[in-house]
């Protein structure tokens, strides 16, 4: 690097080259103006005017970047707390594989959504100070939201049997009403950790007795597959996420055909049509 | 046991064939008709879902559309911001005043032409949403400006000066784009380097005083910097920077300080008070 440098100043000195021989004539202007020799460090200039403006500019940045980074903290804060909260709402519904009646997992699930939406409620009050500047701060509270949203649709799915809509995830987050919206691509992840937990609920409902229920989460996770493929993917993670869900998607076809076969699933006269043709 | 696997394996591959692009267009086609396709399962269709999904998809296409706009008008801005840059470094000693002109011309077409593109695109949350689409071209931008900046006045393109620039760009009804706090000094960053580079060019030049006056500035710029950067949200980019930063000062430093040690062996040579340096250059060249 520095052998570089040497090369790139010295010519200029020796004033060798060709180029700098045509610009000659120039020089003795500058250099007769003081004598080189005996160059003092008086020379340097003085931190000057210019470097007073930089340095009022550049305390101003401080001030904001600061600023912005209490916000985060705070907001962080509130994130941590969303996470804990998620933790436990997924310990609660983990239950469903132990085949706790689904009405029993509902209602311990509900009580940690209101403390999940007041969470999101302090939230939307951080971010009221700074208008526009939603997405600035996202990624501090994404993945927490991808988990609620995953949450909250397997909870909405095990009481209706429907896919959980944006609408409806906002609603029971109490977002929308500002700004602070819950971002598309977060709940379209979110739906799809949810299908990861799918195979599982199968295997263990199967297991406990429930020859129906293989059905049912074939017959809605091929809903859910098809509907995805209407979206026009990015190479992201949406799109990662989206390819897993076809391998739940065969594990659960695996599980139907397993009861299928041995005649313990319920005999359906429409499935049995689809099954003939 | 065996046998069951090999069975289940064969349900998997009609569904793995399903993901095809051809059969998309037939489950679609399916939900909507309603009718006598051949595989009544898919046909069962909810949609619910789909009406949903219909929405999402419009959502994310739009979104997706956006971000190539920005994207590209993000490169024509880096593109053309790269010509000034450029321009400005055609800098000698007779012809500052013409080579500056043009280079601020150049960039006021910029400006006009490509800035203006992202002013329509980055209104409301999109500005920091897709903030990655068009740093770059803004980073460039902030680049251009403040090295022309600097060739004509000395002093350092302030933020607000740059922002109440870009405000003729956007008409009333709309947000003004202004330029965050973040891109602005990433961009003052890389201007370091281009600053090496012009006070490289100076010294070869015989315009020492220029290169001391660069050297100060860009001393004063790293100090200022270093106490941002363990400030700044996801500075990995910055330290990168910084790294870069220091050895254009140091390569500038000692430039300024081989003219300075080396610059004086030649005047006694001379033997005379008032050096000339035309004389020495061509003595020199002439053996």
């Amino acid at each position: 690097m520095r052998s570089l440098l040497f090369r790139t100043a010295i010519p200029a000195l020796h004033l060798f080259s060709p180029k700098t021989l045509t610009l000659v004539p120039l020089l003795p202007r500058s250099f007769s103006s003081k004598s080189p020799p005996m160059a003092s460090p008086k020379d340097e200039p003085p931190a000057s005017s210019s470097s007073l403006s930089i340095e009022k500019q550049f305390e101003g940045f401080r001030a904001h970047l600061e600023d912005s980074n209490s916000l985060r903290d705070r907001i962080r804060a509130v994130a941590v707390e969303m996470e804990s909260v998620t933790r436990i709402l997924y310990s609660n519904l983990l239950l469903v594989h132990q085949s706790l009646p689904i009405s029993e997992v509902l209602e311990k699930a509900a009580r940690q959504i209101e403390v999940l939406k007041g969470h999101y409620g302090r939230l939307a009050e951080i971010l009221l100070e700074c208008p526009g500047q939603y997405y600035r701060y996202h990624g501090d509270w994404r993945s927490e939201t991808q988990t609620a949203v995953s949450l909250l649709a397997f909870l909405h799915w095990l009481e209706t049997g429907n896919l959980l809509k944006h609408e409806e995830a906002e609603k029971k987050l109490g977002l929308g009403v500002s700004e602070f919206g819950l971002d598309i691509e977060d709940y379209l992840i979110g739906i799809c950790f949810m299908s990861n937990e799918l195979p599982r609920y199968v295997v263990n409902q199967v297991t406990a007795g429930d020859y129906d229920s293989p059905r049912k989460v074939l017959k809605f996770l091929t809903d859910l597959h098809a509907a995805f493929r209407m979206l026009n993917l990015r190479n992201d993670f949406l799109r990662k996420k989206f390819d897993g869900m076809k391998y739940d998607l065969r594990r659960v076809e695996e599980v139907f055909y397993d009861v299928k076969i041995r005649g313990l699933a319920p005999v359906d006269t429409a499935e049995e049509h689809s099954m003939q043709t | 046991m065996f046998c069951l696997r090999g069975c289940s394996r064969l349900v998997c591959s009609s569904l793995l064939m399903a993901t095809k692009p051809h059969r998309l267009h037939q489950i679609v086609a399916g939900a909507t008709l309603q009718g006598s396709s051949k595989k009544p399962r898919t046909l069962m269709v909810d949609s619910a879902m789909q009406d949903g999904f219909a929405k999402y998809a419009e959502y994310l296409n739009e979104l997706n559309d956006k971000r190539e706009r920005i994207v590209k008008a993000s490169r024509d801005v880096t593109i053309n911001s790269k010509k000034v840059i450029f321009q400005v470094h055609r800098i000698s000693r007779g012809n500052k005043e013409e080579v500056l002109a043009t280079a601020e011309n150049d960039l006021a077409n910029v400006t006009k032409q490509y800035m203006s593109k992202l002013v329509k695109e980055l209104q409301g949350t999109d500005f920091w949403k897709l903030r990655r689409a068009y740093t770059f071209g803004v980073q460039e931008y902030v680049e251009a400006a403040t090295l022309c900046n600097f060739c004509k006045t000395g002093t350092l393109l302030n933020l607000s000066e740059i922002n109440a620039s870009l405000l003729p760009l956007s008409d009333p009804s709309m947000e003004p784009l202004q330029i965050n706090v973040l891109d602005y000094i990433l961009g003052i960053a890389d201007l370091t380097g281009e600053l090496m580079r012009l006070a490289i060019g100076r010294i070869s030049d015989g315009e020492v005083e220029y290169a001391k006056k660069i050297c100060s500035f860009v001393r004063d710029i790293y100090r200022e910097l270093t106490l941002l950067v363990p400030i700044m949200e996801d500075n990995a980019d910055m330290k990168k920077k910084m790294e870069t930063m220091l050895q254009s000062v140091v390569k500038i430093e000692n430039a300024c300080y081989s003219v300075h040690v080396r610059g004086s062996e030649y005047i006694p040579l001379l033997g005379t008070n008032d050096p000339d340096f035309s004389l020495f250059g061509a003595a020199d060249f002439e053996p």
